[in-house]
């Protein structure tokens, strides 16, 4: 259990405002903190982490105390076990990829860990090039290694997909994901970008005015609920394809390609990849019974 | 998918349907959903809601007068057609604001529609959407 009650009163260019949370994430579990630029995302990141200072509180992850202002207890940014993936990680410039991901082991910490991150995340190509020499989807591989290096009980991201573009953003998610089984880490995602959250986080905590406001399943959130159509699924968007004055988009919905017609004022927003939901409502589908005897079954095409 | 925005005018439940009339720019709207106030916190009287319906599901008569079961009927005229061979885009400037229809190319060539063409938008009650 991860355990996160402080507050801080933040100071910006508007003014003060309250950084005030209470809340608990399960252990591992993937977790997005999701708002409006200015809501105290990186505030709460940093806080967790240790690099900013909270008034008061108590920070405890998986039964360690990492902050509690009553008992005088607040472990420096190192004592924690955090790992911290930012937008723009600075990486080593003079060292090597494997140099990078060496320099965070801890003293006498065995290095088989920086042997098994570079097959896990596929650096074996890239371990002898200097940064330098990285594309950014590449330096933001190396810095999801180098944060977990030592093993740490929770990986904090600060939207490290933002400078990405469509295709290295999906490839960075999938090795999160992956790291974030591999090593059962406890992950907290900061990110403002739907189909991230819905392609990689079981939680969502939604950061306003620096608080949270809500906590639960992604897909409750992003409208399944707020839309009466009680015909809904959601998918990914496979296909677009133009056909006289409508388009026709192919949808993966649980193995399954279902299309619909969507307008062009719908289809301006989509790129092949995102998640769809699929809303219509039931009063329109029809429906057959299925022939037991697959030979008998007879269903209509379209 | 068209859009529009209005307030709750009116609730009307049987068992677990209910009757929605949502008022758009003085234009009184229908739409029947699945959901009741007590199980739907966002059916309320007054209640800002947006009612949402696809563009293939716009009927299109020409002129005002329709003796049709179509509970939405907006009357207003086309402001601009994109013709395909077999299916055409009209935009219909109506009281709600603009409305998107898709119909057959054949439908538009029998009803002889033209941009400026007075016509009447219909959709049935059964494909509003609600949304909060």
């Amino acid at each position: 259990m991860i355990e996160l009650a402080f507050h801080k009163t933040l100071h910006s260019a508007d003014g003060t405002m309250p950084l005030r949370v209470d809340l608990r994430i399960k252990q591992g579990s993937f977790a997005c903190l999701y708002g409006k630029s200015g809501a105290g995302k990186t505030s709460f990141a940093r806080i967790v982490a240790g690099l900013l200072a909270a008034e008061a509180g108590r920070i405890r992850v998986n039964g360690a105390t990492w902050y509690d202002s009553e008992a005088g207890i607040e472990l420096r940014p190192q004592q924690r076990s955090v790992g911290f993936v930012f937008q723009d990680y600075a990486l080593f410039p003079n060292m090597t990829v494997e140099e990078n991901l060496s320099f965070a082991l801890r003293r006498g910490q065995d290095a088989g860990i920086v042997r098994d991150l570079i097959e896990l995340i596929e650096l074996g190509g890239l371990r002898d090039r200097r940064p330098a020499m990285l594309s950014g989807g590449q330096r933001q591989r190396v810095a999801l290694a180098r944060a977990l290096v030592q093993t740490p009980a929770l990986l904090l991201l600060d939207e490290p997909l933002a400078a990405l573009d469509a295709a290295m953003r999906a490839r960075l998610q999938q090795y999160i994901l992956r790291v974030h089984r591999e090593y059962r880490l406890s992950t907290i995602l900061i990110s403002h970008d739907v189909s991230d959250i819905l392609k990689m986080a079981d939680t969502l905590l939604h950061l306003e005015h620096g608080g949270i406001v809500w906590q639960g399943p992604p897909a409750k959130y992003f409208g399944r609920s707020s839309l009466s159509g009680k015909f809904q699924f959601s998918g990914e968007l496979i296909a677009i394809e133009a056909q006289d004055v409508v388009f026709i988009l192919s949808i993966l919905i649980g193995g399954n390609v279902v299309k619909v017609v969507a307008d062009e004022s719908e289809v301006k927003a989509l790129r092949i990849g995102d998640r769809l939901l699929v809303a219509s409502k039931a009063f329109n589908p029809i429906i057959r019974k299925i022939d037991v005897n697959p030979d008998d079954e007879r269903i209509p095409r379209s | 998918m068209n859009i529009l925005h209005g307030h709750i005018d009116s609730l009307t439940s049987s068992g677990s349907l209910t009757l929605v009339h949502v008022n758009v720019r003085q234009t009184r709207l229908s739409a029947i959903v699945i959901d009741r106030p007590d199980t739907a916190p966002y059916l309320k009287l007054g209640n800002s809601v947006t009612v949402l319906f696809k563009e293939t599901e716009v009927v299109v008569g020409r002129g005002t007068e329709h003796f049709v079961s179509l509970q939405n009927k907006l009357p207003g005229s086309v402001e601009s057609i994109a013709k395909g061979e077999l299916l055409s885009r009209l935009v219909l400037a109506t009281a709600v604001g603009k409305v998107v229809s898709v119909i057959t190319t054949n439908a538009l060539r029998q009803l002889a529609l033209e941009p400026g063409s007075a016509i009447t938008a219909m959709i049935k009650t059964n494909e509003m959407m609600l949304s909060e």
